[in-house]
C-alpha cells in the first residue's frame, strides 16, 4: 500500500496547494502554447474517463461507435495523481467525460475548469446508485460524503453502466440505441460473473462471515453477499493507523470474533502483518482495479478475481 | 538646534505591532467563520419514507441496489417480449435478488410473487428473516421503479398502492445523490 499521506477523497491542504500549482502551470502553458483540441474523426465522439473501471464500462458501451480517452495515463495511481498540463490539454479534445464523481476523481472537476472546454458535458455515473456513507475521517459534509468505491460491486456497476449509456445516448442520439443494447449485453456478462461466483459458494455451504477490511473500499461488494464490515482498520484511505488505533482495532477484532481481513492487492503494509500475527485472522487481498493498462475487459478480469477471493474466504471460514 | 529623540532599547513597539497583527488576524478569521453560511439542514423525511443510506440494514442495502438494477432489466424484458416476466423466469436469468443463490439466503430468503397494480406490475418479496432484511415490494409503472420495505414477514396489501402500503406500515425507500460534494 502506498504510504502517501493524502490519497483518495481526503486530499489535505498540501495536496490542494500542489494541485493549485499544477493548474496554474497548466493555465500558463495554455497561454504560451495555444490549446489545440484533437479533432475526432467525423461522427465519432470522444468520451473521457478518469479511472480504470470506467474505461471498461464506456469501452463496452460504445464499442466501435466512439473513442474512449483516459485522461490519466496508465501507470498513474489515481489516489496519488496530480494533474499535469498535458493531461489537462487532453480534455480539450473530448465531447464529454464520464466521472465517478463521488470522491475518487475529484481532480477532474478542477482539470475541466482549467481546460479549453470548461463547460464539457459531465456524466455523473453514480447518479442512480444507492450510495453508502463514508467511514472514518472521510465522513463529513453533514453526512453527504459517501463511500466512493461504488465500482467495486457488480450491481452498482450495472446501475452505472445503465446511467452512462443513457447519458451518452443523449449526447450522441445517433448511437443511443446501440449504446443501450451494448450496455444491456455487458450488464448481463457482469451479472453472470456474480452468478458464477455464487454457484461456487453454493458448494462451500456457507454465506456468512465476520469481516474486517483495511480500508472502506469493499462495503458495496460485501453487501451483495449479505456481509457487513465489522471493523475498518485505516482511518482514511492510505492513512496508516497510529499504534493506539491499531491496538484498539486488534482488540475490536478479537471482541467481534472477526474471521477474515480483506486488504488491498499490490499494497503490502507492515501493520497488516502485525494484525495478522496478533490475531491469527486469515488475510485476503482484493484488487482495487486502479493499476495496469486500460482495457475493455480489465473490470471483468479483476472483478472475477475479487469474487473468487471472496468465495475462497467464505469457503475457508466455513465450519 | 536639531533635536533627535532616541528611544531606549526595548521591544515594546515591536510587541505592540505583533499583538495588533495577531488581533487583526483573529478578528478577520472570526468574521470569516461567522459569515460562512451553515450547511442547509436536510428536511426530515416524511413518515412513509426511509433513507437507503442511513435507514437500512446491510442486507437491505444490497437488496435495494439489486432491485433498482432489476427494475431496468425487467423493463427491457417487457419491451422485448411484450409480457411481464415471472419471478421464476427472473431467477432462471440469474437476476438478483430473484435468483435463489447463497446471497439470497444470507439476506433474508425472500419468497417472490408477482402482482398486478392499477397501472403496472409489482414484485413482492416476503422475508423469512425480517431481522436481517424486511419484506420488499418492487413496483414498476412504465415510468420507473419504486421500492417499499416493511420489517415483517408480511405480504403487501393488494393492490400495493401508495395509500394502502403506507396505511399498512410500509415505507418507500429513497436515495439521494449530491453531485461533486467532495470536489
Amino acid at each position: 500500500m502506498s504510504i502517501l499521506p493524502n490519497r483518495g477523497p481526503n486530499c489535505g491542504p498540501n495536496r490542494r496547494l500542489i494541485l493549485a500549482g499544477a493548474l496554474a502551470a497548466a493555465a500558463m502553458s495554455a497561454a504560451v502554447v495555444p490549446v489545440r483540441a484533437v479533432a475526432a474523426p467525423a461522427g465519432r465522439r470522444r468520451f473521457g474517463v478518469t479511472l480504470h473501471p470506467y474505461y471498461s464500462y464506456v469501452a463496452n458501451i460504445v464499442g466501435d461507435a466512439a473513442e474512449v480517452v483516459p485522461v490519466i495515463p496508465a501507470g498513474f495511481n489515481p489516489h496519488a495523481y496530480e494533474p499535469r498540463p498535458e493531461d489537462i490539454q487532453r480534455i480539450g479534445g473530448l465531447d464529454a467525460i464520464v466521472l465517478n464523481g463521488i470522491g475518487h476523481d475529484d481532480f477532474a472537476g478542477r482539470m475541466i475548469a482549467a481546460s479549453a472546454k470548461p463547460s464539457l458535458p459531465v456524466v455523473e455515473s453514480n447518479a442512480d446508485v444507492p450510495l453508502l456513507p463514508a467511514a472514518g475521517t472521510a465522513a463529513r459534509a453533514a453526512g453527504k460524503v459517501v463511500n466512493p468505491h461504488s465500482f467495486l460491486s457488480i450491481t452498482n456497476s450495472v446501475l452505472q453502466v445503465s446511467t452512462i449509456a443513457r447519458e451518452l445516448g443523449r449526447l450522441d442520439p445517433d448511437n443511443a440505441a446501440a449504446y443501450a443494447a451494448n450496455a444491456r449485453t455487458y450488464s448481463r456478462r457482469l451479472r453472470q460473473l456474480r452468478a458464477d461466483a455464487l454457484a461456487k459458494l453454493a458448494t462451500a455451504g456457507t454465506a456468512s462471515l465476520r469481516v474486517a477490511t483495511i480500508h472502506g473500499a469493499y462495503d458495496y461488494l460485501l453487501r451483495e453477499f449479505g456481509l457487513e464490515v465489522s471493523a475498518v482498520v485505516e482511518p482514511a484511505h492510505g492513512i496508516e493507523p497510529s499504534p493506539a488505533q491499531l491496538a484498539e482495532t486488534i482488540a475490536t477484532m478479537r471482541k467481534l470474533d472477526v474471521q477474515v481481513i480483506f486488504s488491498e492487492l499490490n499494497f503490502p503494509s507492515a501493520y497488516v502483518e502485525t494484525i495478522r500475527r496478533e490475531t491469527g485472522i486469515r488475510l485476503y487481498a482484493f484488487s482495487h482495479i486502479s493499476h495496469g493498462d486500460y482495457a475493455p475487459d480489465l473490470f471483468e478480469r479483476e472483478m472475477a478475481r475479487n469474487l473468487d477471493t471472496l468465495v475462497l474466504a467464505m469457503a475457508e471460514a466455513a465450519p | 538646534m536639531h533635536h533627535q529623540i532616541v528611544r531606549r532599547a526595548g521591544a515594546e513597539r515591536e510587541t505592540l505591532w505583533v499583538l495588533l497583527a495577531a488581533g487583526a488576524i483573529l478578528a478577520s478569521a472570526t468574521l470569516a467563520v461567522g459569515l460562512r453560511a451553515a450547511p442547509d439542514a436536510d428536511a426530515p423525511l416524511a413518515a412513509h419514507l426511509i433513507d437507503s443510506r442511513t435507514g437500512l440494514t446491510a442486507a437491505e442495502q444490497g437488496l435495494y441496489a439489486d432491485l433498482k438494477a432489476a427494475g431496468e432489466e425487467i423493463a427491457a424484458l417487457r419491451t422485448a417480449e411484450g409480457r411481464v416476466p415471472t419471478p421464476e423466469e427472473l431467477a432462471s436469468e440469474a437476476l438478483p435478488p430473484f435468483a435463489a443463490d447463497p446471497s439470497a439466503a444470507a439476506r433474508g430468503g425472500h419468497a417472490w410473487t408477482l402482482a398486478e397494480t392499477g397501472d403496472g406490475v409489482a414484485y413482492a418479496g416476503v422475508s423469512a428473516a425480517p431481522e436481517l432484511a424486511g419484506s420488499l415490494v418492487l413496483r414498476l409503472d412504465g415510468h420507473g421503479a419504486d421500492i417499499w420495505l416493511k420489517r415483517a414477514a408480511e405480504a403487501p396489501p393488494a393492490p400495493p398502492e401508495d395509500a394502502a402500503l403506507s396505511a399498512a406500515g410500509w415505507k418507500r425507500i429513497v436515495s439521494t445523490f449530491t453531485a461533486g460534494v467532495t470536489r
